[in-house]
């Protein structure tokens, strides 16, 4: 008959002894340090050349809202453009086909290579290099009349987009597991259908936290449409400061508004990242 | 009798003794430096020399001058249009010369001395068909946004053109004069607006491309900005400048840019209509 | 002699300078199950993956059901399909995978219907009858609302057998289907692929359970080093082997 196991001597029994808490000196200490730190800034910004009623009396001008609104629909607008061209090129970018592959490497290249307010400027100057726009022979427009602050600033921003839209769903799209496009051609789907039904859902589960991230940025990016007179929050601003010089003081009333936006939009970036979780977070059994 | 006689003899003395020359504050004198800055974009005001690259220009000259005769020297730094008045405020320049126009609503926390006469004055492309102002009623008219020509643009059209049952100037905002003249050969616009100062110069730039058309149509000075607080500085400054008008280098300045035509008899103060 | 559902002739592929498969001939006749076995590296996957055209050969033929696959002979040139035509193709064959695969964004029911639905055009009501019908069959109805998330691998690698039989294929194909479950998940799986096989179904299996071979398979092949080296009756390919290597791989593993 085997005898039971005996554990040796010297290690006593800790299981009803209760571990004392952490008092954490140092983080008491370096959040004092930071709130002085705050303070000291709010009493610099309360007490220096600000005159905070012009911030307060521009707040909520009918210029400075219809500013905001503009540079809300541009961002939707242009960051919608920018997903539908993303998607595109990152699957010509996986294509087995050279031509479609390389067009979309020469695409993703030009367009992250240059500088966005460069790529403003060009649209909307585009009359420059082609006067008119059009079928020779059948229909022509003049490139002023099409190229409007509002399209310039639309194709400027969208088409850039895309070019960075592309790189983040490609990536997406590569993290999904290569069983999975097996299988969908095991149950016979074509390249497109398996993209479309299979890998490009699993994707986006990755694609949207820097996807959010690049909507945020774009949201601010719309700021430089403002040098090709797109009547965005910042170029409504300027005017009313090219006015009145109270140049800080409009600043103050955009950056806040900017910020106001990014606000609401974070919380609902975590709301849209839930539900495409779906089949994940329930835990296995 | 005697009394005043000896009253009138030191009259007279200190009438003939030179002014004792109003002196420069201390910790500039000091110094032996101004601190001036400019938005270098604004030929023939302050520019780059496109073959050269050295800033150079009207106000470069003058600024020069007066430093010259006061005996210290100027160091120059450049901004944007929007930050000169700021760099004013925040004591980051001594003062502004620097193209900018006499304005009321900048008169709240500064004070100009007048010495060059501006105005808004509209061109066309040479092959465009207007000759009078009036021409211009109904068509698009551009200009930069971030000067008082806006608002100019607006007052003429109402009391040229509507008053005149005609309808109105379309105004198109720009961004800077070479984006306005950009808009000029696109298409976008029919005619521009520029300072009176700065067309000798941008039509030279490109002969036979543009046209004037009209006098300028507002009338108003570009003025040295001083804070209000720095009246010892702004006298200093005034008083070498009325020197410069009076023996003549002045005008020569302002010829070699051919400008002669907007001289000022003399430094005026605050001096601009609206 | 009836037609073989699958002739393999003179197979060969490479990857690179590592030759996978070497002339390999091989026949399977309709509702027979054949059981490939070997070492790792032995070609018995990429085989069976040259079957639904997953992987493409190099040289040689596969016929399918009396069809080329991959390649249409026309005046004595071989030209290759569109992938629509090679995909058409597939639907003759279904794979089960040794990682499931499943789809983990659609319940257990989805991932059986999207193919009838999405690819076949079939009804979605009377697809999603026969895809209960289907877990019924191999046990799982109760999970027909369940992510694969929440499945073991056991119930997981069921759901994919129903997936691969709602395409209604001439022939079904395993690559290794235990292989990648916890022991006492391996039954569950094989009694499917049991019952499976008593209904009729033409199976080629890759596996390294040689205990279901012995029960269910009609034949066995084994390879190594990309070419057949014995295949024959079960009995005889595991009861007494007439290779010299095959004798070798067969004592090591049991």
């Amino acid at each position: 008959m085997r005898m039971a196991e005996t554990l040796a001597e010297g290690f006593p029994d800790l299981s009803q002894m209760t571990v004392a808490r952490q008092p954490h000196w140092r983080r008491w200490l370096a959040a004092a340090g930071i709130l002085v730190i705050l303070a000291a800034v709010g009493r610099a910004f309360a007490g220096g050349q600000i005159e905070w009623s012009y911030v307060g009396r521009f707040l909520t001008a009918k210029v400075i809202l219809e500013g905001i609104i503009n540079t809300m629909v541009m961002a939707v607008l242009a960051m919608a453009f920018g997903i539908a061209l993303g998607v595109a090129v990152a699957i010509m970018r996986l294509s087995p086909n050279p031509v479609l592959k390389s067009v979309a490497a020469g695409y993703t290249w030009l367009f992250r290579g240059t500088p966005l307010i460069l790529q403003l400027l060009l649209w909307f100057n585009l009359a420059l290099v082609f006067p008119t726009i059009g079928i020779p022979g059948l229909w022509s427009l003049r490139a002023v009349d099409v190229m409007t602050p509002f399209l310039s600033a639309l194709l400027g921003l969208g088409i850039n987009q895309g070019a960075y839209t592309s790189e983040v769903i490609r990536a997406g799209m590569l993290s999904v597991d290569a069983g999975q496009y097996e299988a969908a051609q095991a149950i016979g789907m074509g390249r497109l259908r398996a993209l479309r039904r299979i890998i490009l859902p699993q994707a986006m589960r990755v694609v949207i936290p820097p996807l959010g991230n690049e909507f945020i940025g774009l949201v601010k990016a719309t700021s430089l449409a403002s040098v090709i007179q797109y009547p965005e929050v910042l170029h409504n601003a300027e005017n009313i400061y090219y006015a009145n010089s109270r140049v800080i003081e409009l600043l103050i009333v955009a950056g806040l508004w900017y910020l106001l936006v990014v606000s609401i939009l974070t919380p609902l970036q975590m709301l849209l990242e839930r539900r495409f979780a779906r089949g994940y977070l329930q835990a296995a059994r | 009798m005697m009394r005043l006689s000896i009253f009138a003899g030191i009259s007279a003395l200190i009438a003939l003794a030179p002014v004792n020359a109003a002196e420069l504050p201390e910790p500039i004198r000091q110094a032996g430096v101004l601190r001036l800055t400019v938005n270098s974009t604004y030929a023939p005001m302050e520019y780059r020399d496109p073959a050269t690259n050295e800033l150079v220009g009207l106000d470069i000259d003058l600024a020069g001058e007066i430093a010259k005769r006061l005996g210290v020297k100027i160091t120059w730094s450049e901004t944007p249009f929007a930050e000169l008045i700021p760099s004013l405020q925040t004591r980051r320049a001594d003062f502004i010369i620097s193209g900018i126009s006499d304005r009321s609503s900048r008169r709240e926390t500064a004070d100009f001395v007048d010495y060059l006469t501006t105005g808004p004055q509209f061109f066309v492309l040479a092959e465009n068909a207007a000759r009078a102002t009036t021409d211009l009623c109904g068509k698009k008219v551009g200009t930069t946004r971030s000067t008082s020509f806006p608002i100019d643009i607006e007052k003429w059209s109402k009391q040229n053109c509507e008053a005149a049952g005609l309808a109105a100037v379309q105004y198109v905002p720009g961004e800077n004069s070479i984006d306005v003249r950009n808009q000029l050969k696109q298409g976008r616009i029919d005619a521009a607006v520029q300072g009176s100062e700065t067309l000798p110069y941008a039509l030279a730039q490109e002969t036979g491309k543009y046209r004037i058309v009209g006098e300028p149509f507002a009338k108003g000075y570009q003025g040295i900005m001083f804070r209000k607080d720095d009246a010892a500085l702004r006298e200093a400054i005034t008083e070498q400048l009325a020197a410069m008008i009076a023996d003549g280098s002045y005008k020569a300045i302002l010829d070699k840019y051919g400008l002669g035509g907007n001289a000022v008899a003399r430094p005026v103060m605050n001096a601009a209509p609206q | 002699m009836t037609q073989p559902l699958v002739a393999i002739r003179s197979v060969s592929k490479n990857f690179g300078e590592f030759q996978a498969l070497k002339q390999v001939s091989l026949d399977v006749y309709p509702g027979e199950v054949l059981c490939l076995i070997g070492a790792s590296g032995s070609g018995k996957t990429t085989l069976l993956r040259c079957i639904n055209q997953l992987i493409s050969i190099d040289s040689g033929g596969i016929w399918v059901d009396g069809e080329l696959l991959g390649l249409r002979e026309r005046d004595g040139r071989l030209h290759r399909l569109t992938s629509r035509e090679i995909a058409r193709q597939r639907l003759k064959t279904g794979m089960v995978f040794q990682r499931f695969n499943l789809f983990p964004h659609k319940t257990a029911l989805e991932n059986i219907t999207e193919g009838p639905v999405q690819v076949q055009g079939r009804n979605g009501n009377e697809a999603r009858a026969e895809a209960m019908e289907l877990l019924r069959r191999v046990g799982l109805e109760a999970k027909a609302d369940a992510y694969p998330s929440q499945l073991s691998g056991g119930q997981q690698q069921r759901v994919a057998i129903a997936r691969a039989l709602a395409m209604k294929p001439m022939l079904m194909l395993f690559d290794e289907p235990t292989s990648a479950l916890d022991p006492e998940l391996v039954g569950e799986v094989l009694s499917v692929m049991k019952g499976l096989a008593r209904s009729g179904m033409t199976m080629l299996v890759v596996t390294h359970e040689l205990g279901f071979a012995r029960e269910v398979a009609d034949r066995v092949v084994y390879m190594d080093h990309g070419a057949i080296v014995e295949s024959g009756r079960t009995a005889d390919v595991l009861g007494a082997p007439r290779e010299a290597r095959t004798q070798a791989f067969l004592s090591a593993v049991i």
